[in-house]
């Protein structure tokens, strides 16, 4: 049979990956930006977490689940020096951050606080205006460049800008739950963060709100990198490129309980086919 | 512990077993309309294709109703997308039943060829052995069983190629020529249902292992591109 020569080309020239290169960007960069080695937190001496060592990969939203009391909160405490404040507790291990010993000597842990955002599980806006919601941390840091310029900016990164502009000057305690939620990232977004993480913060939020913050997640991974807690496993199905799944052992005399990380992979491959028995039966609803 | 999941699972996945059972049914009849050149029971065997469907589109619209509502994962997710594959596998299998069915009627007082039937009954009790084993290996979560399913798969392909020799030693009279055209068909067809059998294995193996695979390459049968290919 004669075969004209541009036929077996045109087969040749359809390449089958570029079916998938828009998922491309849903995978981990490879570029770590905290690296976690053998970390251990302790409450008045009890270890509340132990033997945790993780890498979190730049622009990516990384997602820690587990069920309750299993450490999660306390772990992402750990990355911007929230438990210093907390006298009893106690950090062993190493966390770098950029290669930097984020718990080294030299390290000013209101820099720390600075770069690492946090945003809570119930906004907590201050009984001001939105604009002095947003305002507050460049002015205590006395940040270069255009105040207004700051705030807008920051309010238009948490895609609240076109619900706010006309009353910027009412309290912040008048938007709703998921407008204040997202205020409180734009009040983090306001002093340029590396950083933001997010301790359960959909899950004092209806559907909608729900929805706005994982869009918005999804928007800000080009720009920084997010951690989040969540209890809502679908959620992190729907918004994490990396999961952690955290549990729970139980000393043999059953009177400790301490945080361990069980398994830790891209999120397909934990809500598909995880390694461990103990993730499968978590995501599977069998824990318990 | 997610009673309802579990339970919806447990119903579809018997569902799915039942399927199997009418397909096995379907397989019977047309084989037997075929050499008993009984019509009456063929056209029996295509009425009988709309319970197959019925049983189909029930487990189609279990498996929609429980992806909204249950939204599974892990190995639940594996079970459902498998048994998703597996019920479109045995719902073809039932229709290449029909065609044979279909076919029976139009040879209908043409001159069989004796040959050629015995080893469709030979044909058709390994695709029967292929199905019980398909779905047996499926409800064991069984790999090294499903993965056998390749080699029972290797006597039926052998077999449907011999049939072409057969019709063409069988003369040139235009009936028998006729009636040999169509008993191609039929062995195509009994082929086809093979690889479907072969193909709820490959959905096994994806369930036990999490790993998508052809159990055989069809673009590369005799192993990695650049190898000798095998006889087809």
């Amino acid at each position: 049979m004669h075969m004209t020569e541009s036929a077996p080309v045109r087969i040749a020239s359809v390449n089958p990956q570029t079916l998938f290169e828009t998922r491309q960007g849903d995978r981990p960069t490879g570029e770590t930006l905290f690296s976690v080695s053998d970390l251990k937190v302790s409450y008045t001496g009890v270890p509340a977490l132990e033997g945790v060592s993780l890498d979190i990969y730049r622009n990516n939203v990384t997602a820690f689940i587990g069920p309750s009391g299993c450490g999660k909160s306390t772990f992402i405490r750990c990355f911007n020096r929230m438990n210093d404040l907390i006298p009893t507790a106690q950090v062993e291990g190493h966390i770098s951050y950029h290669g930097v010993d984020l718990y080294g000597p030299e390290v000013d842990p209101v820099e720390v606080r600075k770069r690492i955002g946090m945003v809570f599980q119930k906004p907590n806006p201050f009984p001001k205006s939105i604009y002095d919601n947003i305002a507050f941390g460049p002015r205590i840091l006395r940040m270069q460049g255009s105040l207004d310029e700051r705030v807008e900016q920051g309010l238009r990164r948490a895609a609240l800008w076109d619900e706010v502009k006309d009353r910027l000057k009412e309290s912040a305690l008048s938007l709703s739950g998921g407008q204040q939620q997202r205020l409180c990232i734009a009040r983090c977004l306001a002093v340029e963060p590396d950083v933001i993480l997010m301790d359960e913060p959909a899950s004092a939020l209806d559907p909608i709100s729900t929805t706005a913050i994982e869009d918005l997640m999804h928007e800000l991974k080009r720009n920084y990198t997010i951690v989040i807690v969540t209890h809502n496993m679908q959620q992190a199905a729907r918004v994490a490129d990396m999961t952690a799944f955290f549990s729970v052992k139980v000393s043999d005399d059953g009177k400790r309980r301490t945080g361990i990380l069980v398994e830790y992979d891209e999120t397909p491959t934990i809500f598909t086919k995880p390694a461990d028995k103990r993730t499968e039966d978590y995501v599977t609803g069998r824990f318990g | 512990m997610r009673l309802t999941l579990q339970e919806d699972l447990d119903q579809l996945e018997a569902s799915l077993q039942e399927e199997g059972e009418l397909v096995l049914r379907s397989l019977r009849g047309s084989l037997n309309a075929l050499v008993d050149a009984d019509t009456e029971l063929a056209d029996e065997v295509i009425a009988f294709d709309d319970e197959v469907d019925a049983r189909y589109y029930a487990i189609e619209e279990g498996i929609q109703s429980l992806l909204a509502r249950q939204t599974p994962v892990a190995a639940d997710l594996r079970l459902v997308l498998a048994m998703l594959h597996d019920n479109l596998h045995l719902e073809r299998m039932a229709d290449y039943c029909v065609t044979i069915a279909k076919l029976t009627k139009l040879v209908e007082g043409i001159a069989q060829d004796a040959t050629l039937l015995e080893g469709f009954e030979e044909m058709g009790r390994r695709l029967e052995e292929m199905i019980h084993v398909a779905l047996d290996s499926f409800a064991a979560r069984n790999l090294e069983q499903a993965e056998s399913l390749v080699h029972l798969d290797d006597l039926v392909d052998r077999a449907n190629r011999r049939v072409v020799g057969h019709v063409l030693a069988l003369g040139g009279d235009p009936e028998r020529r006729e009636w040999g055209l169509r008993m191609i068909i039929v062995s195509r067809c009994l082929e086809r249902i093979g690889d479907h059998a072969v193909d709820i294995g490959e959905q096994t193996a994806y369930l036990v292992t999490g790993e998508f695979r052809e159990f055989t390459d069809a673009s590369h049968p005799g192993g990695p591109p650049g190898t000798a290919p095998r006889e087809l």
